[in-house]
């Protein structure tokens, strides 16, 4: 699938359109102005919004956070041209959220740590492992965030009618000052709003569509069914894309992805308590369903609707839909319906909307990550807040260049990016929190000596599937693609993990007690974490520190 | 493994009684045995929760039990619901790929692209719903707690505590 990548959408209209970038330029400064009225200096309300959002609110968080460019762009593109092989990611990014929730989502708001690497440090009691984490944490981001550049940038040829290059660098721009004035209380408020915003676009597009295309009338998402029998084979024949080894390496990684995710999990340390926390996890994947319903019924008409409109078969080896076609099939579809401008506007803003939201919150993810978990925990004890902030912000603006830089020559398609992103958080992260919570033997060498078997393994992965042209390994490519590579990567993460937990001391009776306050019924106040609890239950000792 | 197996051991009997560790206090298995709502609430506050090994494998507590209990039967029903359509691909795609009545879909993309989501998505609901009601079972109430450690923000400690105490 991966290959090289054009950088502009043949068939996509590119001109500037004043009435589109009208309702893009007010889609902009409403978040600018929100993200203002809630521009906070102070640490604490940077990284978890004060922890009192309730079930609904936070669903919509966890809906924004989630749908990104990859779901509202990349997932139409990826079943448009990879056919049946594309539904691997509507499984893969929606039924993991079930997996975090009956392992994860409760037991996470009780150990009560802002961020994933804090509870990695604080669990296995290691800075190392917590810069480990950190690291993993920035990799993250960074990937997972060039998706949204790209698709920023293609979208935004549509209303601005820019070339690529300097579309990539005004979006990010645009993400980076908007951060850089608020945190993530601005960003969670602004959160609602923005999953509002981008599911009515969504579903708008999708329905006017379908309705003036004659595929649907009220149930687009179950209609498009009678329209795949007359397409061409390819959008549904099983396995003709990939093989089934690719399908299922592929749902597993995002599954497990999901898991593993350091900008999702914040979202559990911003509720009121775990009830919140579960019923939140709930409603956020029903938020996400009301997109991912409806994707690949956007795909099926984008498809047909391209071969009526260009005279060429989608899938004919020249002539066919390329891969930049097919990240903005979305918005094509809204095109050659011939509907008004400010209407495809309207669906190209909503998905600008989806990539802000993302980036958002994984640069916040990413700055606490440096300012936190690196700096202040490794480089400067006594950092008073100011500096965190200032470390914060600094780290917003670096990664943000960095993102702007490799954007502009995107290796994959934005849903392949995304997806290596959670390939990662699989491999790395997931195996972390699950021994974490639920083996309390699990101990310092155990989680070092997993996480970095994981990183090797994604990092060589990508290196052959992605990074270079020709892969140096074709048996890797095959058996360990860099997408699909926590099929492998997360069950030996997990093995390592055990062996050498087991081969080694068990951690020390406070720490294990942290855990075993995770798993208990006993309420938990809103501020509180599993170690403030055994720290004031027995008075033991502080737990030992490497 | 062979470290800890002799406390593991005790707590893995299929019979349901609590393994609480070696405290006195801890209530021996003939008060759990009917189950029943009252008990298990009564019982919840005698159990050291900081003293009982947490093992996915081999549940502890009665309510790890219990819960655990939930977690796997949602478990294996995810498991069917998101990869047996995919297994019945592999295995059978002539089958798989018949055309559906009614909403015209071929079985196998209908199975996948809408079955397995919204099956999580229900299944999560039905987590959800079975864990609310272990609450309930063992009597807590999530929302009770107040911030014993509120230093600062005096105000909404207040607010916080005048609720459902």
């Amino acid at each position: 699938m991966i290959g090289s990548v054009l950088l502009q959408a043949e068939a996509l209209d590119i001109s500037f359109k004043p009435v589109g970038a009208a309702i893009v330029f007010l889609m902009m400064a409403s978040f600018l102005v929100i993200g203002y009225l809630f521009k906070v200096a102070d640490a604490e309300g940077m990284w978890v919004a004060g922890r009192g959002i309730g079930n609904i609110e936070n669903g919509m968080a966890i809906g924004a956070n989630w749908m990104s460019a990859a779901s509202y762009l990349g997932l139409a593109g990826l079943v448009a041209l990879a056919g049946f092989y594309g539904l691997a990611f509507i499984v893969g990014w929606t039924t993991g959220y079930f997996i975090l929730l009956i392992f994860l989502a409760a037991q996470m708001r009780r150990f009560g740590k802002y961020t994933a690497p804090d509870f990695v440090g604080d669990r296995f009691n290691s800075d190392v492992a917590r810069a480990i984490a950190a690291f993993t944490t920035l990799l993250i981001a960074y990937v997972y965030s060039v998706g949204q550049a790209s698709g920023m940038g293609l979208v935004g040829q549509y209303v601005f009618g820019l070339p690529f290059e300097p579309m990539v660098i005004v979006m990010m721009a645009i993400t980076v000052g908007y951060l850089a004035l608020s945190g993530m209380l601005g960003a969670t408020k602004n959160m609602a709003v923005q999953y509002v915003i981008l599911i009515v676009a969504f579903l708008a597009g999708v329905y006017v569509v379908g309705f003036t295309g004659d595929y649907s009338t009220i149930l687009p998402q179950i209609e498009y069914g009678a329209l795949i029998g007359e397409l061409n084979t390819q959008f549904s024949e099983p396995f003709v894309n990939s093989s089934p080894w690719l399908w299922a390496g592929t749902a597993f990684s995002l599954i497990v992805g999901t898991c593993g995710l350091p900008h999702v999990l914040v979202r559990f340390y911003t509720v009121e308590n775990e009830r919140t926390a579960r019923w939140s996890t709930v409603s956020g994947l029903f938020f996400i369903m009301l997109l991912y319903w409806a994707a690949p019924a956007m795909a099926a008409f984008g498809v047909d609707l391209f071969e009526k409109t260009q005279g060429a078969d989608a899938y004919a080896a020249t002539g066919g839909m390329s891969g930049p076609e097919g990240d903005v099939i979305v918005v094509l579809a809204a095109q050659f319906s011939q509907l008004p401008d400010w209407f495809v506007g309207f669906v190209a803003a909503g998905a600008m909307a989806a990539a802000i939201a993302t980036t958002a919150g994984l640069f916040i993810t990413a700055s606490s990550a440096v300012a936190h978990d690196i700096y202040t925990e490794l480089i400067n004890d006594d950092a008073t807040q100011r500096q965190q902030v200032l470390i914060g912000r600094a780290t917003i603006i670096a990664i943000g260049a960095l993102v702007t830089i490799t954007a502009l020559d995107p290796p994959a398609l934005i849903g392949e990016l995304v997806a290596l992103a959670f390939s990662l958080a699989g491999i790395v992260l997931f195996p972390m929190f699950f021994l974490g919570l639920w083996w309390e033997n699990t101990n310092r060498q155990g989680a070092l000596a997993g996480m970095i078997v994981g990183l090797a393994l994604w990092i060589t992965a990508t290196v052959n599937s992605v990074v270079v042209a020709e892969p140096f390994s074709p048996l890797l490519q095959q058996w360990v693609p860099a997408i699909g590579a926590a099929l492998i990567g997360t069950p030996l993460v997990f093995i390592v993990t055990i062996a050498v937990s087991l081969a080694t001391p068990e951690p020390p009776e406070q720490t294990k007690k942290v855990v075993r306050q995770c798993h208990s019924p006993e309420p938990m106040g809103q501020q509180q974490s599993a170690e403030d609890v055994v720290a004031t239950d027995g008075g033991h000792e502080t737990p030992a520190d490497d | 493994m062979a470290r800890h197996t002799d406390r593991s051991d005790s707590a893995s009997d299929a019979s349901g009684s609590p393994e609480t560790g070696s405290r006195q206090d801890a209530p021996d298995g003939t008060v759990r045995a009917d189950g029943g709502t009252a008990d298990a609430a009564t019982q919840e506050q005698s159990v050291d929760y900081l003293d009982t090994r947490i093992n996915i494998l081999s549940p502890s507590t009665p309510f790890m039990s219990d819960h655990l209990r939930v977690v796997w039967a949602t478990f294996v029903a995810w498991v069917i619901v998101v990869w047996g359509p995919f297994l019945a691909t592999v295995a059978a795609p002539e089958t798989m790929t018949s055309q559906l009545p009614v909403i015209g879909f071929p079985a196998h993309y209908f199975l996948i692209a809408f079955v397995a989501p919204t099956g999580s998505l229900l299944l999560a609901a039905v987590y959800a719903r079975q864990r609310d009601k272990l609450d309930e079972k063992y009597g807590i109430d999530p929302t009770a707690v107040v911030d014993q450690d509120e230093g600062g923000s005096g105000e909404a400690a207040a607010t916080d505590g005048g609720v459902d105490q």
